[in-house]
């Protein structure tokens, strides 16, 4: 199965569903789950279901295309359903069986994994799921989203497309896998990933990277003080970005880590509050 | 009547599994107890998708019993014969007609009786407050708000003998039904408490956890056998995979021998922290093989090796990396990195933090007869795996990898051991420094973050401990409780506190206090954790180094554990309070003494004196330095008798002074010489720590 095929299969199986097909977003981040139509919808009382591909970044996680598994960008498949179906984990053994993954045939497992954000103020329970042994989805119950607790509860599906595609063309490197006809991931990646592990980690220009955190920081405090919740919130993307980016070249320390962590999490844990404050009249607790 | 209960749940974290065994087990039976059911026998069974319990030889009925109970005084209850409104109202509360009321020691009373209830009718709501009330560290909701529980609750299955009983728990109905293996046999399972066990292994759920233990160990221990290895099993991890497979089947697979260049340690961490695989040994040393077990049997195993293989693969060629990476470059060169790591705000970089703990090393190394060449050669690469990018990836590796990187590198040997040992103890309970050398740059790393933090102001509160600041301090008072090293805890941290000044930074006396009296709680917490009364351990706070104090707090034990104690104590906390008057410092004179009792005192003095170094010394012989963390050491103290015995009959002379001699007299000669006495006491026995905490 070509890789844009995976994507069609599983928007085809989730929009069945129910879910809201949703494109990227087009702001920098390490996870689906700090697109605006996770953590903000996680909150409060309205039901919704979606579905995206959710492109990534995590500059500490680039390998300049060594590993055949570990990249500095890399595409999730995320689901959100509010509130959480009760046939949940069938639900998605299904979708594995959509896109050709006999799950008879394999090790299938569900690992407890405790997901926690403490950039967005945000955990979960749920599991890792593995496939002969290798992590291809996580699964959360959100419990707790910018600092707020959430009922109804959301459950969040994040597939990880690479590594599926890896298994569904039995291919060793991720650079292998056909994305379209005779196009490779690697075709379109190799270069942008290199390049992007050679900034990340040697020519991050910390002294100004700093300086955008700061800047980027007043900013969404000033836009969360005009409840432009949105405009806000994506200034606390670009923030938690640039963290990432310090954290990737090396320069921070474990208590000088610790300190950036803390403030994205109030960045997001102010969004979460003017958001339930400005869409439901609600004060969290 | 035979009960059987089943929590059928989304998978259960494996950690979780087999306290919730044990809670579930002892929560039944206390609740069966309180609702007078008596049992036989109560099996709890486990596996990640499911709790359940049998219990055997449940009656038919809870039992039936009568209880007297006590009303309001007789004289309250009848006013001229007459029940007053207190006798009705108990009456009417109790069940029992007015005139059923009998009198007795002044008092009346009901004959209450509780009729025994059908068992069908207690249950459903005891287990559905059972399901309510399992203890778990984290729960969680779902849902539309449904829960608390560990994981999602799915299935219920609630008989007793044949029937259902009607319990509801989070929307959820209990039928007659479990759910067998996801995929080996799907769908539902008709059970009852006789059929349990057998019924699900038919559907390839091995539900005892001692049985799936056993078979997860077998079938790991024979498979690699079977190619003339031997599997390493820790403990931890055969729990947690017992726990996460219904079935488990062992499947062996092997990676590229290439990569047996890695330490043992490496793989190790790699395969257990990643994929829960088992390491695989041939002699001493790990080979290039793993078991992980499925909790799957598919149709052709050989699918799942592949999987295995291919995952293992990449998370070891992302070690591989790291190692030839790291290797580029010579350690002193990761070291010169440190500058560019952040220990603290206001504190530097873990370049400055390295640097003062090798200066630090250097004005103590001498002191304590260390080899100071060695030690020189590690200070200067002290932390130089931190940079590395095996550290970044795995933290617990810290200490191993400057071990491994210094050997490779072609360092000495003992150079590389103390770079290991320099990050000892990384826990609680785990090992501590093997080098003496390892174990003062260990010590000093810990001195340096307490008098760091302190100075900043960043003192733990509450639980709340976001710097280690607790943990920097018991690895400390480990550290030098097991060396036995006489240096007094705060020259420790006053040497660190140097450090600092010599850079700019002026640490106040007050931090080095605070720091001090920290480090003293943690290791107060050790030394009653392992049994010291906290008495004993506070009065010997009073030594200065660590091991005097461990040491003394174990004496001031024994002699607690005697009698005459308590009055020695008493009166020596009088005499202590007393001498604190005395204006001068010099000896007794004999020539002053005017009572016998003095002369007495005077005599007894020297015998104390030498009972106390006496004690020390040989209490120092029996007890060598220990880990405070580690159970008290079992050696007999019956040597120390004599000066035991000695000690305590200082009561002999003190009691008679204290009662019969005057000391604040106005003579002011005979005064000072009678305090001097009492100094004398207190110098004598105060060596042993600040007894006066005991006295009454």
């Amino acid at each position: 199965m070509l890789f844009q095929d995976l994507i069609l299969k599983l928007h085809e199986y989730w929009g069945h569903y129910g879910c809201v097909i949703t494109e990227p977003y087009d702001t920098e981040v390490g996870a689906g789950t700090f697109y605006p139509t996770t953590f903000l919808k996680a909150l409060g009382p309205e039901l919704w279901k979606t579905a995206y591909v959710a492109p990534s970044r995590r500059p500490q996680d680039g390998r300049y295309g060594e590993n055949p598994y570990r990249f500095q960008y890399y595409f999730q498949y995320q689901v959100i359903l509010k509130p959480s179906p009760a046939d949940v984990q069938e639900l998605y053994l299904d979708s594995l069986r959509a896109i050709g993954i006999t799950v008879e045939d394999h090790d299938v497992r569900f690992v407890e994994d405790n997901w926690e954000s403490p950039t967005l103020g945000a955990w979960g329970l749920g599991w890792e799921v593995w496939l002969d042994g290798m992590e291809i989805t996580q699964f959360t119950y959100f419990q707790q989203v910018g600092g707020v607790d959430v009922n109804p509860v959301s459950v969040e599906i994040t597939y990880g497309l690479e590594r599926i595609a890896l298994y569904l063309q039995d291919k060793k490197h991720t650079y292998d896998v056909e994305y379209a006809p005779g196009v490779t991931i690697g075709d379109i990646r190799r270069d942008f990933e290199l390049e992007h592990c050679a900034y990340n980690f040697k020519h991050v220009n910390a002294e100004k990277v700093r300086r955008w955190f700061d800047d980027y920081e007043e900013e969404a405090r000033r836009l969360l003080e005009l409840e432009l919740i949105y405009p806000a919130y994506e200034f606390v993307l670009k923030a938690s970005h640039a963290f990432n980016l310090l954290d990737a070249r090396g320069v921070l320390g474990h208590a000088e880590r610790q300190a950036y962590v803390q403030r994205v999490r109030r960045l997001a844990e102010a969004t979460a509050r003017a958001y339930l404050k400005k869409h439901y009249q609600e004060v969290a607790k | 009547m035979n009960l059987l209960f089943e929590i059928g749940t989304e998978e259960l974290p494996a950690a979780y599994v087999s306290r919730a065994l044990a809670h579930l087990e002892r929560l039944a039976a206390e609740r069966l107890a309180a609702a007078r059911l008596g049992f036989k026998t109560i099996e709890a069974y486990a596996t990640p998708r499911r709790l359940a319990l049998v219990v055997r030889g449940l009656p038919e009925a809870s039992a039936r019993v009568e209880e007297e109970r006590r009303g309001p005084p007789e004289k309250a209850a009848f006013k001229d014969g007459a029940p007053t409104p207190a006798a009705t109202g108990f009456a009417r509360k109790a069940g029992v007609d007015v005139a059923d009321l009998t009198a007795k020691d002044g008092y009346v009373w009901a004959r209450v009786v509780h009729e025994g209830e059908p068992t069908a009718r207690i249950l459903p709501e005891l287990l559905t407050m059972l399901v309510r009330d399992l203890p778990a560290p984290k729960k969680m909701i779902w849902g539309a708000g449904d829960g608390p529980f560990v994981r999602p609750v799915r299935w219920l299955v609630a008989r007793l003998d044949g029937e259902v009983l009607p319990v509801e728990v989070f929307n959820v109905s209990a039928g007659k039904t479990s759910r067998g293996h996801r995929f080996l046999a799907p769908g539902e399972v008709e059970v009852d408490a006789e059929t349990y066990r057998d019924a699900l292994y038919d559907a390839y759920v091995v539900a005892d956890v001692a049985q799936r233990r056993e078979r997860v160990v077998l079938e790991t221990t024979t498979l690699a056998l079977s190619e003339g290895y031997e599997a390493v099993l820790p403990e931890d991890l055969v729990e947690e995979v017992t726990h996460l497979v219904e079935w488990p089947v062992a499947v062996m697979g092997s990676f590229d021998d290439r990569y047996l260049e890695l330490p043992d340690e490496v793989l190790a961490t790699v395969m257990i922290q990643h994929q829960r695989f088992f390491p695989v040994r041939a002699g001493e040393r790990l080979t290039n093989r793993f078991i992980g077990v499925s909790g799957h049997q598919p149709p052709d195993l050989s699918v799942v090796r592949a999987g295995y293989e291919q995952v293992l693969e990449g998370r070891i060629y992302d070690a591989y990396f790291f190692w030839t990476e790291d290797l580029k470059t010579p350690l002193a060169e990761h070291h010169k990195k440190l500058t560019g790591i952040n220990f603290q705000r206001g504190l530097g970089t873990m370049a400055d933090k390295a640097e003062r703990v090798r200066e630090a090393a250097q004005k103590l190394a001498g002191k304590l007869g260390l080899d100071e060449g060695v030690l020189r050669e590690a200070a200067a690469l002290f932390k130089a795996d931190l940079p590395t990018q095996m550290v970044y990836e795995f933290p617990e590796l810290e200490g191993v990898m400057a071990r491994a990187y210094a050997e490779k590198q072609g360092l000495n040997p003992r150079v590389a051991q103390v770079l290991e040992d320099a990050v000892r103890p990384t826990g609680p309970d785990a090992p501590l420094p093997e080098t003496p050398e390892g174990a003062l740059l260990a010590a000093l790393d810990r001195a340096d973050t307490l008098v760091g933090f302190f100075h900043l102001g960043k003192k733990p509160s509450g639980s709340a401990d976001p710097y280690g600041l607790r943990r920097a301090a018991a690895g400390l008072v480990r550290i030098l409780g097991r060396t036995g090293w006489a240096q007094p805890l705060e020259d420790v941290l006053e040497v660190a506190a140097a450090t600092y000044r010599a850079r700019g930074l002026e640490v106040n006396p007050e931090a080095v206090q605070a720091a001090r009296a920290f480090t003293e709680e943690r290791l107060e917490s050790l030394l009653t954790e392992a049994g010291l009364p906290t008495l004993a351990v506070r009065a010997a706070q009073k030594a200065p180094s660590v091991y005097g104090k461990m040491l003394r707090a174990r004496l001031i034990y024994e002699l607690m554990q005697r009698p005459e104690f308590v009055e020695l104590t008493r009166l020596y906390k009088r005499a202590a309070n007393l001498a604190l008057q005395s204006e001068s410092a010099g000896e007794p004179d004999p020539a002053l003494f005017e009572t016998e009792e003095e002369k007495a005192l005077h005599a007894a003095l020297q015998p104390t004196r030498e009972a106390v170094e006496e004690l020390l010394q040989r209490g120092s012989g029996l007890l060598p330095p220990w880990d405070p963390a580690a159970p008290l050491p079992e050696t007999g103290l019956a040597p120390l008798e004599g000066p035991l015995a000695q000690i305590l009959a200082l009561a002999g002379a003190l009691d008679p002074f204290m009662d019969n001699v005057l000391v604040m007299v106005d003579d002011a000669a005979v005064r000072e010489n009678r305090l001097a006495l009492l100094r004398g006491v207190r110098d004598a026995l105060g060596e042993l720590g600040a007894l006066e905490l005991l006295g009454a």
